[in-house]
């Protein structure tokens, strides 16, 4: 019996791949339809993850020895028996636990931590099995793919390119303006902010709607409006469209000031915002 | 066939009231006219102003009751056309610009104490959102 060592065919490597795709299916459905309004699907991806993992036991039971459908498998790495065993376990109790809870609701609490729980198994899972299978190399291509795109996603919130040539834009014409411009000043912006005028009695500064905190929401002073934050940190998607921009400068400045504002008061309030 | 008649008498019976009440006006769905007037107060329903009315308010906007409003001329006409062509008929006709000193508003919100519209959260009578909450859908039937 030992003289030979089993060879799997093609079919059962297939197999087992193909075992992976239904239940991570029926994982995912059951896990996006587990609100009420799609109970009967959940309750059939619930079902069908139940179903896959019993067949694929009677298949472990029916494989010879050696085939990569057995449950046992020489020199498997431990971290991945660990990850494979907490893995189907939680998945199973999670199926098991809404099927019971089907006629007996107080399980659904039990059910819903379950599921989390298999959830968190399961990415766990994905990463040992890189590891463990020579994935190291693309393990860490991934990571620095990652690391690239958190590094760019940071600053993307705060410095959109959009913004940027808005404010660029801006400190060319400022140059044009004034032969003596040397760069915009948050400090300026801030004072231009809560300056009072008395052109407009009802709406006396920017303040007076944006509030004294640009990072909180404000109320236009005459109609009531809620107006989102102006400060980039709370609302990242202030200032990107250059002409929404000119067309508020132009509307809010002849409000407030009873006039236009010049390049360098419209770059100091953005510099002012953008960096609060 | 049953389920397709019943289920039409009963969205008629739903529907209808809202309809004959008066209290359903047409949302806005142009996207700019959302965006560009929605900014500062909610995007007022086109049927509250006669065309007429529309037209003088949209030729003035560098004076918008008190504030200025201003815009790029190719969004003046955009919004004029879509205002005037969805403007209110006979019923509420008036050439007056402003919807909230129509008689069809006085009358329309006769019972409300004036404290209300000094209210912190109400501030204005342009400030229909404050008490009709699916306003910008253009459901008032929630008084």
């Amino acid at each position: 019996m030992s003289a030979a060592p089993y060879k799997p065919s093609r079919w059962e490597f297939q197999g087992v791949r193909l075992w992976h795709a239904a239940l991570l299916g029926g994982f995912v459905i059951a896990w996006v339809t587990g609100d009420e309004d799609t109970y009967a699907m959940h309750l059939f991806a619930g079902w069908w993850v139940a179903a896959v993992v019993t067949l694929r036991l009677v298949a472990a039971l029916l494989a010879p020895a050696g085939s990569p459908l057995a449950l046992k498998r020489p020199n498997r790495n431990q971290m991945l028996t660990v990850s494979i065993l907490s893995t189907l376990a939680l998945t199973v109790l999670a199926a098991f636990s809404g099927i019971a809870a089907d006629v007996a609701p107080f399980l659904e609490d039990p059910h819903e931590a379950l599921a989390v729980m298999s959830l968190w198994a399961i990415g766990l899972h994905v990463l040992v099995a890189v590891i463990v299978f020579k994935g190291r190399q693309w393990l860490r291509r991934v990571s620095a793919a990652l690391v690239v795109v958190a590094l760019g996603a940071v600053p993307a919130l705060a410095a959109d390119p959009a913004r940027d040539a808005i404010v660029a834009a801006y400190a060319a014409q400022a140059k044009q303006q004034d032969a003596g411009f040397s760069g915009f000043s948050a400090a300026r912006g801030e004072a231009l902010y809560r300056l009072r005028h008395t052109v407009n009695p009802e709406i006396a500064s920017c303040s007076t709607c944006h509030t004294d905190d640009p990072t909180k929401p404000g109320r236009h002073a005459k109609t009531g409006r809620v107006i989102e934050p102006v400060a980039v940190s709370a609302n990242p998607k202030r200032f990107v469209e250059a002409d929404k921009v000119e067309e508020r400068f132009m509307r809010d400045c002849k409000s407030i000031f009873g006039r236009v504002c010049t390049a360098t008061e419209k770059g100091d309030y953005l510099t002012f915002l953008i960096n609060r | 066939m049953k389920r397709l008649i019943l289920a039409t008498i009963l969205s008629v019976a739903v529907a209808a009231p809202a309809m004959a009440g008066g209290d359903w006006v047409a949302p806005v769905k142009d996207p700019l006219t959302l965006k560009e007037c929605g900014s500062c107060h909610m995007a007022f329903q086109p049927a509250f102003l006669s065309a007429d009315a529309w037209r003088k308010m949209m030729s003035n906007l560098a004076n918008h009751f008190g504030d200025n409003a201003e815009m790029a001329p190719d969004k003046v006409s955009a919004i004029t056309q879509y205002l005037t062509a969805n403007a209110g008929g006979y019923r509420r006709g008036v050439s007056d610009s402003k919807i909230t000193d129509t008689a069809w508003f006085a009358r329309k919100h006769r019972k409300v104490a004036p404290e209300v519209w000094t209210r912190k959260d109400v501030m204005s009578r342009s400030n229909c959102p404050a008490c009709h909450k699916q306003a910008e859908q253009g459901l008032y039937d929630d008084d």
